[in-house]
């Protein structure tokens, strides 16, 4: 067993929290308070090549592999975490295309990305339903050789600024999940409109909006894999962006814990650094154990799908046991700034904010416990 | 026309440097090292921008530095430079700027260098003398404080501009030559990712000490150290400030006045 990482993963890792110090940081606070989409952020992490990962080098991308995926998200959520999520919308977007597309449709779809700034949005959740995915209500009738696509998609990231959508839709919703299909739906289709942007909580640097389909006619040469293959494009897509998103839950808590140390061996109380009380010493020493825990589970995680092993339990895990880790490593942080730390004025707040989203986007946290569970009880039946 | 960069790998600003037992020297455990000193990044810049511009033939960087100093000249390559030389020195050797003048001197002088660049001092030592000093080992004239410079191949002449009181000089000369930058036209670029990994495949050549110093020997005065540190100190801790109290601002500036004439006796 061996935990250190390469030389090229080291230089990786440098890159991106250099990137995230100069580019990100001085810039997440602003976009934060004004809910700010910093467009030019976006450009500089694309032309690094910070933005299209998962897309394999012949098609141009940066054709990373998981451990790198994940020691570059964990470096950019550092700095933010919700910019960090409006990059990393490339990779959930155009993987049902590396999955599932095409030699044509990934010629196609994915060389755009890498030539040129562009951003594409993932397009699964509806309003009536996240985690039900099955239930869906947006529809795609089959005319001649076009599909006509109905419906509305909701809390989708990036898409009031996405030139790409990969959306699912059912072609018979009676079929439930089996009706599933998923589709390269181009921006500039007729009948494909987005919803004004989101107010969030956190990630405010992130834009989230519905997007709607009224008769929104794509030829047959769209449909990602055969119809009825959507959930399944899905749920590999997901298996594949989940254990990144541990990562950014460890990057967000890390920034907290990073704040909260330094503060501490500031502020005095009773005549010393309060890090020289116990109580605040011992916080530190839960929350440097819960963020070295959900770092290890994700490297974890990130190995074992370069190994091409399944990650569906142990990305779970990863992801799970992230995000309620960066929940309360962030809250904890506040806590040691006392009333500054409720303040807008320092860091921590928005840390707990943008760390709240992770427990709830790419399947909510109690799915992920339902999969968990489910795994787990088939070695005992 | 192939160029010559000289780069050096510095402790990060923000690091906190303790001195060494020896007294003579900063103790280079825990310190983090920057990826390269800034000048030298911009003059690795600015030597790519003319190769680009002016479809230069190839450009080297060159570092004389422990081990640790190949995280530099990666950095160089992945920003787009062909090749690089580490000059690899014992993890905490010291060496004086005008023997590491030497050293790159002799190293270079086997490289084709029409034109060989240097940031105009490193940020650590700031002791800017290695230019000045590689055109007086290679023989070459030596340009400093330039700001963004302009080849003329056919003229066989260089463009120059370096700032000067109240404006900026426009000025020009023959090269081969030794050029310390200030700055250059362009920042820096940031290596992407792809090329970061390119960079990895490389061709980086490492030189041992004692192989870079059997070279030194032919120079003049060369192995006589031409300076010596006696001592390394960290400057003083500064004093508190001393809060100026009065109920209105005439009876606080004449406490002021006081305080400046009787305690600092500036006055």
């Amino acid at each position: 067993m061996d935990f250190s990482i390469t030389a090229d993963q080291k230089e990786l890792q440098t890159a991106a929290r250099r990137f995230a110090k100069e580019t990100m940081a001085p810039r997440a606070a602003e976009a934060d308070k004004k809910g700010i989409f910093p467009e030019e952020v976006y450009r500089e992490a694309w032309k690094m090549g910070l933005m299209n990962l998962n897309v394999p080098a012949e098609f141009g991308g940066s054709g990373l592999g998981m451990i790198e995926q994940v020691l570059i998200t964990e470096e950019l959520a550092h700095a933010c975490g919700g910019m960090t999520t409006s990059i990393l919308a490339n990779c959930l977007a155009l993987q049902p295309i590396n999955l599932a597309g095409t030699p044509e449709q990934k010629a196609k779809f994915l060389a755009p990305f890498c030539a040129d700034y562009n951003l594409a949005s993932f397009a699964l959740t509806e309003p009536g339903g996240g985690s039900d995915v099955a239930s869906m209500k947006t529809t795609a009738r089959k005319e001649g050789d076009h599909y006509i696509l109905d419906g509305e998609k909701a809390f989708i990231t990036n898409a009031p600024h996405a030139s790409l959508f990969t959306v699912f839709a059912t072609v018979d919703r009676s079929l439930r999940h089996k009706g599933i299909t998923a589709f390269i739906v181009p921006r500039d289709t007729p009948g494909l409109t987005t919803g004004k942007e989101e107010d969030k909580m956190g990630q405010r640097a992130s834009a989230t909006s519905t997007v709607n389909f009224e008769g929104v006619k794509i030829p047959v040469a769209n449909r990602l894999g055969q119809e009825g293959e959507g959930f399944r494009v899905a749920m590999t897509t997901l298996d594949s962006t989940r254990t990144p998103i541990g990562a950014l839950a460890v990057g967000i808590a890390q920034a907290a814990l990073d704040h909260a140390a330094a503060y501490s061996l500031q502020r005095t109380a009773f005549g010393k650094p309060i890090a020289e009380h116990q109580a605040i010493a011992l916080k530190l020493a839960n929350m440097a154990q819960l963020v070295d825990a959900a770092r290890l589970l994700t490297m974890r995680s990130a190995w074992l799908f370069d190994e091409g092993k399944s990650v569906t339990l142990e990305s779970s895990i990863a992801k799970c046991f992230a995000s309620d880790m960066a929940m309360e490593v962030t809250n904890e942080a506040i806590q040691i700034f006392g009333g500054n730390g409720y303040m807008r004025e320092y860091p921590v707040e928005k840390l707990l904010r943008d760390a709240k989203l992770t427990q709830i986007y790419e399947g909510a946290n109690e799915i992920q416990r339902l999969v968990i569970a489910r795994e787990l009880l088939k070695r005992y039946s | 026309m192939d160029v010559i960069v000289c780069v050096k790998q510095i402790p990060d600003p923000e690091t906190k440097l303790r001195v060494a037992a020896s007294g003579k020297s900063y103790d280079p455990d825990g310190v983090k090292f920057t990826i390269v000193n800034t000048y030298d990044e911009a003059t690795v810049e600015e030597a790519l921008r003319m190769k680009e511009e002016f479809g230069f033939g190839a450009v080297r960087t060159v570092t004389v530095g422990p081990a640790r100093s190949e995280e530099a000249l990666r950095h160089t390559l992945a920003m787009g430079a062909d090749e690089a030389v580490l000059v690899e020195t014992p993890p905490n050797a010291v060496l004086d700027p005008l023997l590491v003048a030497r050293i790159l001197s002799a190293v270079i002088k086997d490289m084709p260098h029409d034109l060989v660049m240097v940031g105009k001092h490193a940020q650590d030592d700031e002791a800017g003398q290695v230019g000045s000093a590689l055109g007086e080992y290679l023989g070459l004239p030596s340009y400093a404080f330039v700001t963004g410079l302009t080849p003329d191949s056919g003229a066989h002449v260089l463009k120059m501009a370096r700032y000067v009181e109240g404006g900026e000089e426009a000025f020009g000369g023959p090269f081969p030559a030794v050029v310390s930058l200030l700055k250059g036209v362009k920042d820096p670029r940031t290596p992407t990712l792809p090329n970061i990994l390119k960079a990895r495949k490389k061709p980086l050549k490492k030189i041992p000490l004692p192989e870079a110093l059997a070279k030194v020997g032919a120079l003049p005065g060369a192995g006589n150290p031409t300076s010596e540190t006696l001592a390394f100190t960290l400057p003083p801790p500064r004093a508190g400030a001393k809060m100026i109290e009065g109920q209105t601002p005439e009876e606080q500036v004449e406490k002021l006045l006081k305080s400046l004439k009787e305690e600092a006796k500036v006055l």
